[in-house]
């Protein structure tokens, strides 16, 4: 028995039945297997669930990264890129996905849900990498404020969320409005994250400051 | 060029860019008077430059509906100041592109195939903007290719932009609220046409099929195959636009060979297919050096109903001006004249419009026409900025002239500024029934 195939199972009721199977004992009579063998891969269903935000997320930055043009994008452009397809690969799972977040705390980008943890963790070594590359691309301004540049990978992944939660209440024709919505967050983003006339101003201020007499 | 990441599509950020405007306009104003205290000699025409410079800035931000306004305004050079026009002039040539990524998606959206899989080569820098969406260059099988790629949401925001540019176009154009009205319930209709791309090919596969015969005219090869409700490609036609044009000092034969094809162009449109393209700015036509003219966007296309065609024409020929009844009979219909006029409006309204006519159909009353000749143009520019001062019109509740009115007199205007810039004389070719007795005389 893979997980896998737990996997696929657990989806498969959730769309069927609309709600998660009532026992993890149910569930393994339903599909012929121990308990035990559920219990080797997973210890509970929100568990599945975050494995398969998570197989999204891969699929998805898999797929950007197969486009030849990708490695020719400034980071700014690679983000959008990724928030693009994701949005598409969510798009094919999206009755999954509807049902899913029902069982959310929300609003999302602000309470913890446990159905995202892994998916939470690999979105932000993608963002640390990003970050990286953008600070040598000078995409990014590099602040004396350690403590806020700490933050930057949590501005994106609420930001996602706050994407997120814009598509699944989206009502207009082919989400266009998601796409307009994930331009302007990302736009926001590195735009505040990038030179801006404060830096200068702080930078003057620095240079003032250290030759007065 | 630098890319511009997105169009603000929401209402508040639309907005607040026409508040931009508006501030920035209003400072200028202040700057003027404040610089005028001391220094007498600065004239209005610095401030307006400086107001357009600002306007423009604004209006090219946005896209879409706020950038045909823009181009609408720099059509209709009567009723703008020059320096306004000169600036928004620009904004037919270029404003910035989308993000690659878009591009790519929008794409994979009604293909299924990136644009990479799709042609040989496809430029993800935008070469530049059309009103609604923006044009790449690409190659497939050897044959360089444009495709115009249209703005996400951008129909959507169609109506709320045109309301907020609303404000704006009153103080700039000088209307009344009644024409204003009608204005803009044609220039919204006209845009959601505009966006809508599979018209568009339909229309450019008909007219240019149609227009095939005439000569020095030529038209890019529409491909339905790559072409879809939000993307457009044609066959990449080489040639200058008209500032480029006159630059290279082109002969006078040239250039009336480029002005016939032109007014062939349109002779054939109004009278036989009785559709036109409503869109003469000079952004739409390209010319090359051995005098042939290239036609493209044929995203606005005004149908002309059988009815106003009869009627508006019947005014252009010279012996409908001797016929005091049939005169009053076309003005009723057309709503030159309405209702509420009393008998001196009527008189005055009457004599305006004869004006009007006698110098739009200038043209029409000789078997050439020299549109070079200097002072035509300018005299009806000077003639609409008088009409659109006097407060006879300003006062009228009533909107005047049936709405077909404004793409066809918009279409005139077009050609015959575009004619003027080029100089060129003209065999003025039309048909029959508009020829004027004393022509048919000289031919005989």
């Amino acid at each position: 028995m893979t997980q896998e195939k737990i996997r696929q199972a657990y989806t498969e009721y959730v769309l069927e039945n609309g709600k998660q199977p009532e026992s993890v004992y149910a569930f393994c009579k339903k599909l012929k297997i121990k308990e035990e063998a559920f219990y080797e891969e997973y210890s509970a269903f929100p568990q599945i669930e975050s494995e398969i935000w998570k197989a999204i997320f891969i699929e998805a930055r898999a797929a950007t990264e197969r486009e030849e043009v990708y490695q020719n994008y400034s980071v700014r452009e690679k983000l959008l890129a990724f928030l693009y397809t994701w949005i598409e690969t969510l798009k094919k799972n999206r009755s999954y996905i509807l049902k899913s977040y029902e069982g959310f705390q929300k609003p999302i980008y602000t309470k913890r849900n446990v159905q995202l943890v892994d998916f939470k963790a690999s979105f932000y070594d993608y963002v640390n990498e990003l970050l990286m590359e953008a600070r040598e691309t000078r995409e990014v301004e590099q602040r004396p404020i350690p403590q806020l540049m700490q933050r930057y990978p949590d501005l994106f992944w609420a930001k996602t969320l706050f994407i997120l939660d814009f598509w699944i209440n989206d009502t207009s024709k082919a989400f266009e409005k998601t796409d307009t919505m994930i331009e302007k967050t990302v736009n926001t983003a590195f735009d505040l994250l990038g030179r801006s006339p404060l830096d200068s101003l702080f930078d003057l201020g620095k240079f003032i400051f250290q030759n007065r007499k | 060029m630098n890319s511009q990441e997105s169009i603000p599509t929401s209402k508040v950020a639309r907005a607040t860019q026409f508040a931009k405007a508006g501030v920035k306009v209003g400072g200028n104003y202040i700057k003027h008077y404040s610089k005028k205290i001391f220094d007498p000699s600065l004239t209005k025409e610095q401030l307006h430059q400086e107001n357009a410079a600002d306007v423009y800035d604004t209006l090219s931000n946005l896209k879409g509906s706020a950038l045909k306004v823009a181009q609408m305004m720099s059509m209709d050079k009567n009723l703008l100041p020059r320096a306004y026009t000169d600036k928004f002039a620009m904004s037919q040539y270029s404003a910035p592109p989308l993000s690659a990524p878009l591009v790519i998606k929008t794409f994979k959206k009604y293909f299924d195939k990136s644009p990479s899989e799709i042609f040989d080569k496809f430029d993800l820098k935008a070469e530049n903007a059309a009103s609604i969406g923006q044009v790449h260059k690409a190659e497939k099988n050897g044959k360089k290719l444009a495709v115009k790629i249209q703005y996400p949401g951008i129909a959507d925001s169609i109506s709320s932009d045109l309301k907020m540019a609303r404000p704006l176009a009153v103080q700039l154009l000088n209307l009344n609220d009644a024409e204003i009205d009608r204005y803009f319930k044609e220039v919204e209709e006209k845009l959601l046409e505009e966006s809508n791309y599979d018209l568009e090919l339909h229309r450019s596969v008909e007219i240019t099929n149609a227009c095939s015969h005439i000569p020095d005219l030529f038209f890019p090869k529409y491909y339905p195959e790559y072409s879809s409700k939000r993307i457009l490609t044609m066959d990449w036609i080489e040639g200058m636009h008209l500032k480029e044009f006159l630059d290279t000092n082109p002969s006078q034969e040239v250039r009336n060979r480029i002005g016939q094809a032109l007014w062939d162009f349109y002779d054939y449109q109004m009278h036989t297919l009785r559709q036109v393209h409503a869109d003469p700015h000079p952004g739409n036509f390209l010319m090359t050096p051995d005098g042939r003219l290239g036609v493209i966007d044929f995203g606005c296309v005004k149908v002309i109903p059988e009815d106003y065609y009869n009627n508006y024409f019947a005014l252009i020929n010279p012996d409908t001006l001797e016929d005091e009844a049939e005169i009053q009979r076309i003005f009723w219909t057309l709503e030159f004249i309405v209702e509420e006029d009393s008998p001196q409006k009527r008189v005055f309204f009457s004599d305006l419009f004869k004006k009007m006519i006698e110098l739009l159909g200038r043209p029409f009353n000789s078997n050439t026409f020299d549109f070079g000749q200097e002072g035509y143009v300018d005299e009806i520019y000077n003639f609409f900025e008088y009409v659109s001062k006097l407060p006879e019109l300003k006062d009228s509740k009533a909107a005047r002239g049936s709405q077909h009115g404004l793409y066809v007199n918009r279409t005139y205007f077009g050609l015959y500024t575009i004619l003027n810039d080029l100089k060129a004389e003209i065999k003025t070719t039309k048909p029959d029934w508009l020829t004027p007795k004393h022509l048919k005389g000289e031919l005989v």
